[in-house]
């Protein structure tokens, strides 16, 4: 039998989850380095304005000894990861939460959050191929108004898309929601009415990202294509005279290899519009639970939505990373590349 | 290498808008009245004649708002772009020209960094610090937006390295800093300012988006386009912030109009630079 890690497929997969557990180990250090290194102190923070000063200072060493931040650092640090490896992100102190573990409040509302992310990653990569190529492969003017349309969709500033989208459709044409992710005074459950409200307030945010994203790939496509379509090996098939839906799957396949590796970097902005996005439209995800945190100063909620959004980044990635492995011919087989 | 440039009308198109929104933002700002003037009897009011493009939640003046805005926003975006760009040439510059083990660490250090959700731990930095002032929300901004810079430098130096007359100078017993002053700075000086321009215009884009959170510097006495929308978002004027929309239309307009104008530059620079990509 072969040694399983002689195949080249395993032999990336296992290099890339490696690198991932690296990034992971450094960006988890400088969340520990984060709040030591930075000026002014979060304890400091926490104790309410009016306090004597003889209660400050007691109130100070008591909150000190319950964080641990009396101990040395070298034992902080210990602290720090051992508390990470059980799973331990701390309390939420803020108004609303009472007590519950990080963990549980930020997983209540990661499912939020991905419910835009992962269907726009998707549908957009495949929308803005899909346009991008066909844009390459037109003439003159209507390409050009393609390459346009898609520059200003991928350059416009998300969250301003998002207000000018509310302004015409919420307040305006009063077609749809001005936000929230469920109708005021509605009990949201496990039934269809739940569902058909929650659809109702996701249609403008899931639009607003899709356009986004799907400009910038048409963008990249078009290019991608542009640049594919003057390779010698397609200047010769169209001498040998092959027909052009041959040549233009030919193009777009070789067009959308580097394009995949495109989606990691899309994820991460994606991550990152979403949250944004969450508090322009109220909707219930990470983002408007980091912005409450930040709001009510809770620490162990800020870091905590940080940590995981960091987990689910680069686990993100590293699927992506797999997918583009069974994807390209070259890591596949292990030949060439 | 500049007269190649001047022949693409994209890259024409998108400088001169470029161009003229800076000259907006430098000239605008001594035209119009104080963008933070208090003003009772006016507050909120759609466009007229003497305010045109009308006031804010505190009666304040748009137009004067968005000048100032422009300048500020272009400010930070300066500053940030140029701390982006000095973390890039250092890390995506040196790496490969020196080859090796530094190259190894130095691309290595770009790829962990690249991973970073960037714009959520923009947010948990700037929550952190409490007390933003425009500069450091620019330092904060170009810490964490170089990578992306770093890897255009990168790959431009390992392009000009394969071409022979950086080999003729290091035989012909150039010292290393001169071949990088003399051989590689002006063959790399269009790319640079490009590169730096795009940075820019990103830190535009975040800085506008943080300050809309609540998580730029201080609304209240520092003027952006990001403050403009943070108002807007924060109104206690109006039953829904979106019917003031004098107020949000102008300055995200603005932005949209510069950014495409950088994509365009940049777009038409990478054509004149790759010459397959021209045929459109």
């Amino acid at each position: 039998m072969k040694n399983p890690f002689s195949y080249p497929f395993v032999k990336f997969i296992l290099k890339k989850g490696l690198f991932y557990l690296i990034v992971t180990f450094i960006a988890l250090n400088f969340i520990f380095l984060i709040p030591r290194l930075m000026p002014g102190n979060p304890i400091d923070r926490m104790i309410p304005p009016g306090t004597t000063d003889e209660g400050r200072l007691k109130l100070k060493d008591e909150l000190e000894k319950y964080f641990g931040l009396n101990k040395s650092r070298s034992e902080q640090y210990l602290n720090f990861w051992s508390n990470l490896l059980r799973g331990d992100l701390g309390y939420a102190v803020m108004p609303g939460y009472s007590f519950t573990p990080v963990v549980d409040a930020v997983m209540s509302k990661l499912p939020y959050t991905l419910v835009l992310v992962i269907p726009v990653l998707f549908i957009g990569f495949f929308l803005g191929n899909w346009i991008g190529a066909r844009a390459a492969y037109a003439k003159g003017k209507k390409s050009d108004a393609v390459y346009y349309l898609s520059v200003i969709a991928s350059q416009m500033p998300f969250y301003w898309f998002a207000m000018v989208l509310l302004f015409l459709l919420a307040v305006n044409a009063r077609i749809l929601p001005t936000g929230g992710t469920f109708s005021p005074r509605f009990i949201p459950g496990f039934d269809f009415a739940s569902f058909k409200d929650a659809l109702y307030h996701y249609i403008l945010p899931f639009l607003t990202l899709l356009i986004i994203t799907t400009g910038g790939w048409a963008t990249g496509m078009r290019s991608m294509t542009l640049y594919e379509l003057d390779a010698g090996y397609i200047l010769y098939s169209r001498q040998l005279g092959f027909r052009n839906k041959k040549l233009m799957s030919y193009a777009e396949r070789n067009a959308i290899l580097p394009q995949f590796t495109g989606l990691n970097i899309n994820l991460n902005n994606l991550i990152g519009m979403t949250m944004i996005l969450e508090i322009v439209f109220r909707w219930d995800g990470i983002g408007l639970l980091t912005l409450t945190a930040i709001q009510s100063r809770d620490y162990f909620m800020m870091l905590g939505t940080f940590i995981l959004t960091m987990v689910v980044v680069v686990l993100g990635n590293f699927l992506v990373d797999v997918a583009y492995a069974f994807l390209d011919p070259r890591i596949r087989t292990g030949t060439g590349g | 290498m500049f007269e190649l440039l001047i022949r693409s009308k994209k890259f024409l198109v998108g400088t001169t808008i470029v161009l003229a929104i800076i000259l907006f933002g430098i000239v605008g700002p001594a035209l119009t009245r104080d963008p933070l003037a208090y003003n009772p009897y006016n507050i909120a009011k759609p466009p007229s004649n003497d305010f045109p493009l009308g006031t804010g939640n505190f009666g304040e003046d748009e137009l004067a708002q968005l000048c100032t805005g422009t300048r500020n926003s272009l400010m930070i975006g300066a500053i940030a772009g140029g701390l982006a760009m000095l973390i890039a040439v250092l890390v995506g510059g040196i790496g490969p020209y020196k080859g090796g083990l530094v190259d190894e660490i130095a691309n290595a250090f770009t790829n962990v960094v690249m991973v970073f959700p960037m714009l959520p731990l923009l947010i948990l930095l700037a929550a952190i610090l409490e007390e933003r002032s425009m500069i450091l929300l620019a330092l904060l901004i170009g810490l964490t937006s170089w990578p992306w810079a770093a890897r255009c430098i990168r790959s431009q130096v390992l392009t000009l390295k394969e071409r022979g007359f950086i080999d003729v100078a290091r035989m012909s017993g150039m010292k290393d800093r001169k071949i990088v002053v003399a051989e590689i700075m002006p063959n790399m000086l269009a790319y640079i300012i490009i590169v730096f321009v795009v940075s820019l215009s990103i830190a535009v884009l975040t800085e506008a988006g943080l300050s809309m959170i609540g998580l730029g510097p201080d609304p209240s006495t520092s003027v952006t386009l990001g403050s403009m929308l943070y108002w807007v978002m924060n109104s206690t004027q109006a039953a829904l912030p979106w019917d003031l929309w004098w107020c949000f239309i102008p300055p995200g307009l603005i932005l949209t109009i510069f950014l495409v104008a950088v994509f365009i530059m940049h777009n038409g620079m990478d054509e004149v630079f790759n010459p397959r990509l021209r045929r459109v």
